[in-house]
């Protein structure tokens, strides 16, 4: 598996898609740092970090991030066949479903490093603002983890795109349709204000990411505070979340891995 | 132990109502080249594919080093080098990178792999060149390369010559046969170019819309090929008579009062010519022929489709 990897890694050499990408991650965040006043002027290095990482939570993960994943999936899965360097890859012989789980794995450190960049950009733009970066590195890490729940939430798509086979266009409208019903259910009061269990709420990733991550943030004024008084009953914990994550992902990886086994070289 | 590197049996794949290879049985002999001879759409590449576990056979069974592929990939597919159809790489990387990456899968750590791989196909090693701006003779050159780069026991070629230049189309040749006679690699080569079939291979097996019509080796097949004598002569029917009374010859056809046509190999040409001349005929010419392998393979396929 790490060979197939680390080949995976230097099959991206000079692929601007990837790299592109990568560097939409510094987007958000740079833009409401130039852009919006309400970013420009903090009362404390907390509120600053609690703000622009807020911003990367609510606007890149679920904006940019899921997207990017599902776009980047179908470009590697579809690679192969497109290049046909799978029956090189067959013959070599390496597994079809351990190719499509190396893939998979490098989305995943991708994801975690998309947030990891976003959160870097922050801290840049905190103490270029002369502030101290208090509480940063707690939701730098959310960050992350925010990346793999988005990861693990772009899987049900990827699986999407694998059935459809090479359809790029079909591919592109469902990612987002998908994300903006992710958007959207994740700051609905339906959605997330479902107890912990088998429900929407809890299966679909937007809202549950938004459960988890939001206990974290510390955001003043009266429409945040009414906003976590109502939903902190339904705050999920870490472990939850990433239970959540790990039995999703392992259900969607196994469809993956057997639907691209499927596919002919 | 069977003797045979290759063996299938009854190998049959169907695509909805269509046999695209029916019943193949064919034989591949250790440090031979077997040459697999067929127009376009006989069903080489098919079957090429189901030796090499890339395509299902609907039934039928192939083995390869005595053992079943199915079930034995995991030590089967890397003691064989294949080139399947058109070459297959990244075209954001270049040659070297490319095979790099399949080296790193094989597991062979050395760079000397890669060198020599590209080196025999007359690739630069260090160049700059994309795969996206390799020429189709490069790219047929780097997928040779990469067939080669691991020392395979087995070679699968699937028209290795496709794209290729006259030099580079000699060239390929000369380092198969190299290949087969110096570090004793069985080769199965698959073409639809019967000279380049005849020049190289040991064995051929002739396919024919997915149906094995002959499997021999190059000398079976060229001792069938049919020889004859024509005489032309003052009078072609006292020839024929003296060619049977005093030769004993057989097989003689009278086309016209002057000549006639002998297919007996036991006939010395010499010895006829005397004959005749001695019983005061004239003779105006007497001449060989002989049956090509061409004409042979046109007359077992239908004679279309090749070159």
């Amino acid at each position: 598996m790490l060979k197939l990897l680390r080949c995976e890694f230097a099959k991206l050499k000079r692929k601007p898609l990837f790299f592109a990408a990568a560097a939409i991650s510094a987007l958000i965040p740079l833009g409401c740092a130039l852009f919006l006043p309400e970013m420009q002027e903090f009362s404390s290095g907390a509120e600053a970090v609690d703000r622009l990482m807020s911003s990367l939570f609510q606007l890149s993960a679920y904006l940019l991030l899921m997207p990017a994943v599902v776009v980047l999936a179908s470009n590697l899965l579809f690679e192969e066949q497109d290049n046909d360097t799978l029956k090189n890859l067959m013959t070599v012989p390496v597994s079809k479903p351990a190719l499509a789980l190396a893939k998979m794995t490098l989305l995943f450190l991708f994801s975690a490093l998309f947030m990891a960049v976003g959160g870097l950009v922050n801290l840049a733009i905190v103490l270029a603002s002369g502030l101290e970066p208090v509480g940063f590195w707690k939701l730098f890490f959310v960050g992350i983890g925010q990346g793999i729940m988005m990861w693990a939430g772009a899987l049900p798509c990827v699986l999407l795109v694998v059935l459809l086979n090479r359809s790029y266009i079909i591919s592109v409208i469902i990612t987002f349709f998908y994300t903006a019903v992710n958007y959207i259910f994740g700051t609905n009061d339906y959605f997330i204000m479902q107890p912990f269990g088998f429900n929407p709420g809890t299966l679909l990733p937007g809202p549950l990411t938004f459960r988890w991550f939001f206990q974290y943030l510390d955001i003043s004024g009266a429409q945040m505070t009414d906003l976590t008084e109502r939903i902190s009953p339904y705050f999920v914990t870490t472990p939850q979340a990433f239970l959540v994550v790990i039995l999703e992902s392992a259900v969607f990886l196994t469809l993956i891995a057997l639907v691209y086994k499927r596919q002919s070289c | 132990m069977s003797d045979y590197v290759i063996e299938t049996r009854g190998l049959t794949k169907t695509y909805g109502e269509q046999n695209s290879v029916s019943n193949l049985s064919i034989h591949v002999r250790k440090g031979r080249i077997y040459g697999l001879l067929g127009r376009n759409g006989a069903g080489k590449t098919t079957t090429m594919r189901m030796l090499l576990g890339l395509t299902a056979p609907s039934s039928g069974d192939v083995k390869i080093f005595g053992k079943p592929l199915r079930g034995n990939e995991k030590n089967i597919l890397p003691r064989i080098g294949s080139l399947i159809e058109s070459p297959g790489f990244y075209p954001n990387l270049t040659g070297m990178e490319n095979l790099r990456i399949f080296a790193d899968l094989r597991g062979l750590k050395s760079p000397k792999y890669i060198k020599d791989a590209l080196e025999v196909v007359n690739l630069p090693y260090r160049d700059k060149k994309l795969f996206s701006q390799y020429s189709l003779g490069m790219k047929q050159r780097l997928a040779i390369a990469l067939a080669v780069m691991h020392n395979p026991e087995l070679l699968i070629l699937d028209e290795p010559i496709n794209g290729l230049d006259p030099i580079g189309i000699a060239e390929v040749r000369d380092f198969i046969r190299e290949l087969c006679d110096t570090t004793g690699k069985t080769i199965l080569i698959s073409s639809h170019i019967l000279s380049e079939i005849s020049l190289l291979a040991d064995d051929i097996g002739i396919i024919d819309h997915g149906v094995l019509l002959e499997e021999e080796s190059l000398e079976e097949l060229e001792a069938k090929n049919g020889k004859y004598f024509r005489f032309t002569v003052s009078s072609a029917a006292l020839a024929a008579n003296l060619l049977q009374s005093k030769l004993d010859i057989q097989n003689i056809q009278v086309d016209s009062a002057n000549e006639l046509t002998v297919r007996d190999h036991r006939l010395d040409a010499g010895a006829a010519v005397r004959l005749f001349v001695n019983a005061g005929l004239s003779v105006s010419d007497a001449h060989l022929y002989e049956d090509t392998l061409e004409d042979y393979f046109k007359q077992v396929t239908g004679g279309e489709g090749i070159a």
